[in-house]
């Protein structure tokens, strides 16, 4: 008897263990994050993947959505195209993910965009900031949780148009994020502004050492204002040669990112005052209970103040908790349906998903940097709102764009 | 295009030269390396990030202005011990192997520096002031010129002239001469040849960081500051003539030159002007401008 007791005991356990499996992996939600955690770039994605995580650690501890607990993988990109591609392909197969979110790399989102178009699967796109996301190359299966490149060109030719600059000179990164901020500046601002005359152009190639030269040759063209467009790590040296030489006393500039905290916090005192500079999110501002709320919660998670990525980071979660309770079950066709024309509550308000691009309508804040007496690095100040609906392109421009 | 004045090319001019400055200190280390050791060193650029990154702790650690020049020196000298390591534990072992196996053991040990200052400096992005009195700008010729630049201006030939001292008036550089030329006739003359390769080769090194030092106060410390350099870097010592230091320092003020009047010329297209330059000097001068010890 006790010969085959053993045996049977342990037949017993693995045959539980197999047919529990699948009802352990039906109890949950699982979300796969592709991102670049290595490099420059992890600055910014380990916010969104920290934010995420504080909410829906936050939604388990409460239940789950549905009676499920939302669980997340994540996978490295190393901002490279292939291996990012084929880490979404291998999360779909091998992890089963329900819904796949990341990548700050523009031309990683429009391939993992179609892969999520082929096989049906939701994708959260995270900080790539190409307007085409949302835009001619948007479908039914991907969402942009981040302002984009036409958003915050519009946000930025409203600004400036307000101020009484007739002659600009561009300068940027001389790669796609830094061109389609440029453009997308300037066909606004020409809009609102048809006397404005650009009096020249300056590119740059990223990680640029010095930026003096640059600066003199602007100085030489006398322009009554700049458009900057640098994306990533270019802001901190720009800002230090702008510094340095006087250059925002001499003429005044714009620049996308330039209030940022993932650009203001490094450079510390050093940063220059009065750059221009616009952002969807402030650890400041709004100064409202629940950003306040939230960023206690953020800080007390992982001991520093969150950036713009936490807020993106955090409203997916919410949007994808929201969106199953309104479905009312997991099935991805009722769950988009519900995410369209979707309003969440957010650190920055209530926010919407509008129904026919997916794109989250971000309000844009727009700051001039400034010293505080409260923090030891420069904070934005005189913020202006500029309401989403004022950012977005119109329904009828993304019709145009995809040629319907 | 911009309205050229005389002022404006003359400040560039300036300028360019003391960008040429970072590019010369780093550069010069490389082709020392490559000259005596024959060795393309590829992780010569994250020397580079790390002496940065080095510079930017020590600096925070002192604090004030004294931490920069405490920083100067103290951020070559760890890279130096760091590239010390190296060469005794790995690269000392693989000297007699082909140029290509070389060739790609440095490329593996760039790949591990860059993960190692990932994961003890981690992502965010870093700055350091420079100190209070190279802070601000001249006004030369009606242009703002930062005082930092004045400074570079100035350290650039003082390591030219420390250079050209160890080179031509030391035993260690004579030997290292020698070593390049012939290395088993060095060794058949009961020197040590092996130790002669490593001074040579830390103090390539420390001219990599020394590089990232100084420009440090300038740039945003971030992984990636690597590649950008060790391209310019390389092209740089392949117009001065493979091996050459004063080579290296006439490609590095060729590259500044040509990339400062670029910017003011042509802003547009500015990037390809030192690319312009190097495909003209190679076109001319196919192994370089000065003589190549290879």
């Amino acid at each position: 008897m006790k010969k085959i007791f053993r045996p049977t005991v342990c037949l017993l356990a693995a045959l539980s263990l197999i047919w529990a499996a699948p009802v352990i992996a039906a109890k949950t939600i699982k979300v796969g994050i592709v991102d670049c955690y290595s490099g420059p770039p992890s600055t910014y994605t380990n916010d969104v993947r920290d934010a995420f995580k504080l909410a829906t650690d936050r939604i388990n501890a409460e239940g789950g959505v549905l009676g499920r607990r939302i669980e997340f993988v994540t996978r490295d990109s190393k901002f490279k195209v292939d291996i990012g591609l084929s880490a979404a392909k291998e999360l779909i197969m091998r992890e089963g993910v329900d819904l796949l979110m990341g990548t700050i790399n523009s031309a990683l989102a429009l391939a993992i965009s179609d892969l999520a178009r082929r096989e049906k699967i939701p994708f959260f796109a995270t900080f790539s900031k190409s307007a085409k996301i949302t835009g001619e190359k948007g479908h039914r299966y991907v969402f942009s949780m981040n302002e984009n490149t036409a958003m915050a060109g519009r946000a930025g030719a409203v600004g400036l148009a307000k101020r009484p600059y007739v002659k600009y000179w561009i300068a940027g990164d001389d790669y796609e994020y830094g061109h389609a901020i440029a453009d997308g500046v300037w066909e606004n601002l020409k809009k609102l502004k048809p006397e404005a005359e650009l009096l020249g152009q300056s590119w740059w190639k990223v990680g640029e050492p010095d930026f003096t030269p640059y600066i003199t040759a602007i100085l030489a063209a006398q322009p009554d204002a700049v458009i900057v467009a640098t994306g990533g790590r270019d802001c901190v040296p720009f800002l230090k040669a702008a510094k340095a030489t006087g250059f925002n006393k001499e003429v005044p500039f714009f620049m996308h990112t330039a209030t940022e905290l993932s650009t203001l916090l490094p450079l510390g005192e050093e940063a220059p005052e009065g750059v221009l500079g616009t952002s969807n999110y402030y650890f400041y501002y709004p100064d409202t209970p629940q950003n306040q709320a939230f960023v206690k919660d953020f800080q007390a998670a992982f001991g520093r103040y969150p950036k713009v990525g936490a807020l993106y980071g955090y409203i997916t979660a919410t949007f994808i908790a929201r969106a199953y309770e309104k479905a009312g079950e997991v099935d991805t066709e009722k769950f988009i349906d519900a995410l369209e024309g979707m309003i969440v509550d957010s650190p920055v308000g209530p926010l919407t998903l509008r129904a026919y691009d997916h794109q989250v309508m971000f309000p844009m804040f727009m700051g001039v940097t400034k010293k505080s007496p409260e923090y030891d690095f420069l904070v934005a100040s005189e913020i202006v709102t500029i309401p989403g609906e004022d950012v977005m392109p119109t329904v009828d421009e993304i019709k145009k764009v995809r040629g319907e | 295009m911009t309205t050229l004045t005389l002022s404006a090319l003359c400040q560039q001019l300036l300028v360019g030269l003391s960008k040429a400055t970072i590019l010369f200190i780093v550069s010069s280390g490389l082709s020392l390396v490559l000259g005596v050791l024959r060795i393309p060193n590829i992780f010569h650029g994250s020397l580079y990030m790390i002496g940065a990154f080095m510079a930017y702790t020590v600096a925070v650690a002192v604090g004030g202005s004294a931490g920069f020049w405490v920083a100067l020196v103290a951020a070559p000298v760890g890279v130096a011990a760091v590239s010390f390591v190296i060469e005794r534990v790995l690269l000392s072992r693989l000297y007699e192997r082909e140029h290509l196996m070389l060739l790609l053991f440095t490329f593996s040990v760039a790949l591990v520096l860059g993960d190692l200052v990932k994961m003890v400096w981690g992502a965010d992005y870093r700055s350091l002031s420079p100190p209070a009195l190279f802070q601000g700008a001249f006004d030369v010729f009606g242009f703002p010129f930062p005082r930092y630049n004045l400074f570079l201006l100035g350290v650039g030939p003082l390591v030219a002239a420390g250079l050209w001292r160890l080179t031509d008036r030391t035993t260690i550089g004579q030997i290292a001469k020698a070593a390049a030329v012939d290395r088993e006739m060095v060794g058949a003359v009961g020197i040590n040849v092996s130790w002669v390769f490593a001074w040579v080769f830390i103090i390539g090194c420390f001219l990599a960081g020394l590089g990232g030092a100084l420009v440090a106060p300038m740039q945003n410390i971030t992984q990636g500051m690597d590649h950008s350099i060790i391209i310019e870097a390389f092209l740089i010592v392949i117009i001065g003539g493979l091996g050459n230091i004063w080579g290296a320092l006439l490609g590095a003020v060729i590259f500044g030159l040509t990339d400062a009047v670029g910017i003011l010329v042509w802003p547009q297209f500015a990037i390809v002007f030192p690319y312009v330059a190097v495909v003209t000097v190679l076109l001319f001068r196919p192994t370089g401008l000065l003589k190549s010890t290879w």
